[in-house]
């Protein structure tokens, strides 16, 4: 996101605010809709009062069944916990709770309570509309990273494409994916529909793509006479032991370690289940 | 307009790391009124994040300051890294940034620990004999400097002879913290974490490691009084903006040198 305000030459241009002009472009385009406009999972539409904000889901639910808010910093703790109570880590999961109606005076209080609905959505919304956001591919934020994530910067290709289609999916994901694996090499996965883009490899995914290294390591070396990896098969005991006491309880949303994680299953969903069952065309999604 | 970004780890588990960033914020802007036009948050594992919180924020004035104990891998290579930081201060794009130092270093440190063992201790009962403070600290092999922060902390309150003792303990350095603890020559010891947010070791290892039971825990020779993370302390919010205010002067200071 470097380059998103012109070249400036000498020190006396006035500078441009990208910020300032999304959060007015974003308060335009609610107010252009009377029915309001969608957003991630929120539904925003202009008032006679300012702003109102709520889960798609409650569109027409009368204040009496939503817990009312009239401060858009409350947003945060709207967008912390799923239904569940469960922690969120990533606020464009489609796992935001249902159930409140936020309402703020103006354009600013919009602007400070998407930032805590969808951190940085309204502004990037804002650039990309103008063909201005500036994208950086998966080598470029992995050349970036050291420590612990260094390792993902050895990921495969084929590593990249399957870590892309296991976390961000509009299934688990709810923005539209923008970056590619690198200039050369588009990426594979759905982009998504919706409204926000996507233009970096977030935190959660730098952490599923040290997962998915860990898990091309060990194809190289530690394959059983079946072609089983250690981890797929414990992932399956996993699976069959807490499917045999009649509920599955799922690991927590950026638990990577833990066999009964989302992504890792769907990560597992394209790796592993070809292997089972080879007869079958692997190719076939199963959207229907 | 000026803005203050602080900066905090974050989680990918819980909200343990978020919390307290949230709330010296919500403090700054309360408290600050003025000040700050903008005041907002950003995590390394959560969001917004680093890399994109400029693009959020409108000022351009804008000052950083890390919700981190000590000076190390995350102040000085990864923050500076993914804000895009050329050093103190950066001029891009018609803004200024200045960096701010980790809060552990900076000298108002030590009255925010006196402060959290003021807490612990009212209207609580305390044993005859002496009292000792004991700072707890991580001590991690990719932060060289970790323990040394809490040293310098110790060193800085002892001075100022309100304890009869100040010891220092880590969870990954020596000396260990269970053994400072059981060896401490008072009646009444006083345990606070140098850490920034609670999380897995001061809810869990910690009290299990010294058999805490809580908040007070009773010893045959002596009481043990465990606190909670000094950096969760609201006083921390005005030590963010002593950080910050620091930094102003920056600018004039880095034109003399250079003339
Ligand atoms: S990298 Fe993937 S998971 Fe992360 S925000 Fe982008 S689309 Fe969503």
């Amino acid at each position: 996101m470097r380059a998103t305000s012109p070249e400036r030459s000498g020190g006396e241009a006035p500078r441009r605010n990208t910020a300032a002009e999304a959060r007015a472009a974003f308060a335009a385009w609610v107010g252009e809709a009377p029915e309001g406009r969608s957003f991630g999972q929120v539904i925003v539409r202009q008032t006679p009062e300012g702003y109102e904000l709520r889960h798609a889901a409650n569109v027409g639910v009368p204040d009496e069944e939503l817990v009312v808010h009239g401060d858009p910093r409350e947003a945060r703790e709207i967008a912390k916990l799923t239904e569940e109570g469960e922690y969120r880590p990533l606020k464009s999961s489609p796992n935001l709770r249902r159930g409140w109606v936020l309402r703020v005076e103006d354009e600013r209080g919009l602007y400070v309570a998407m930032n805590y609905l969808y951190p940085s959505g309204v502004v990037h919304w804002h650039l990309y509309r103008n063909g201005e956001l500036e994208i950086t591919n998966y080598r470029e934020n992995a050349a970036r990273q050291s420590g612990i994530y260094k390792r993902v910067q050895r990921l495969s290709d084929e590593g990249v494409q399957n870590a892309a289609r296991a976390c961000c999916e509009d299934a688990v994901c709810l923005k539209k994916t923008l970056w590619d694996v690198d200039e050369n090499t588009p990426r594979l996965s759905e982009p998504g529909e919706g409204e926000i883009p996507c233009p970096e490899p977030c935190s959660i995914f730098v952490s599923f793509a040290r997962r998915v290294r860990l898990f091309e390591r060990e194809n190289k070396r530690d394959l059983d006479a079946i072609g089983l990896s250690p981890s797929e098969k414990e992932d399956l005991s996993a699976l069959v032991d807490a499917a045999a006491t009649g509920s599955v309880e799922f690991a927590r949303e950026a638990e990577f370690e833990e066999p009964l994680n989302e992504r890792r299953m769907r990560y597992r969903k394209l790796t592993l289940v070809p292997k089972l069952r080879p007869d079958e065309d692997a190719a076939t999604p199963d959207e229907g | 307009m000026k803005a203050l970004i602080i900066v905090g780890h974050g989680s990918h588990l819980n909200e343990d790391s978020s919390l307290p960033v949230y709330e010296h914020a919500a403090l700054v802007r309360d408290h600050y009124t003025g000040e700050f036009d903008e005041v907002v948050e950003c995590f390394w594992k959560e969001e917004p994040s680093m890399r994109h919180v400029l693009d959020m924020v409108e000022s351009e004035n804008i000052t950083v300051v890390p919700a981190f104990i000590s000076e190390g891998y995350f102040t000085q290579q990864v923050i500076p890294r993914e804000l895009g930081l050329d050093g103190p201060v950066t001029h891009r794009d018609g803004r200024t940034i200045r960096y701010a130092g980790p809060l552990g270093t900076f000298e108002g440190m030590p009255d925010v620990i006196l402060e959290r063992a003021d807490d612990l201790l009212k209207g609580k009962g305390t044993r005859p004999g002496r009292t000792a403070l004991v700072l707890l600290g991580h001590g991690t092999d990719l932060n060289k400097n970790s323990g040394g922060v809490v040293y310098l902390n110790a060193e800085r309150i002892r001075e100022r002879g309100v304890y009869d003792l100040v010891e220092v303990g880590f969870l990954d350095q020596d000396p260990p913290i269970a053994e400072v603890v059981e060896g401490v020559e008072a009646e009444n010891v006083v345990l606070i974490p140098v850490f920034i947010a609670e999380g897995w070791h001061t809810r869990e290892t910690i009290p299990e490691d010294l058999g805490l039971t809580g908040e007070v825990t009773e010893r045959a020779d002596k009481t043990i009084f465990y606190g909670a993370p000094v950096g969760t302390h609201p006083s921390v919010a005005d030590l963010i903006v002593s950080r910050a205010r620091e930094t102003e002067g920056r600018e004039a200071e880095l034109a003399r040198d250079v003339s």
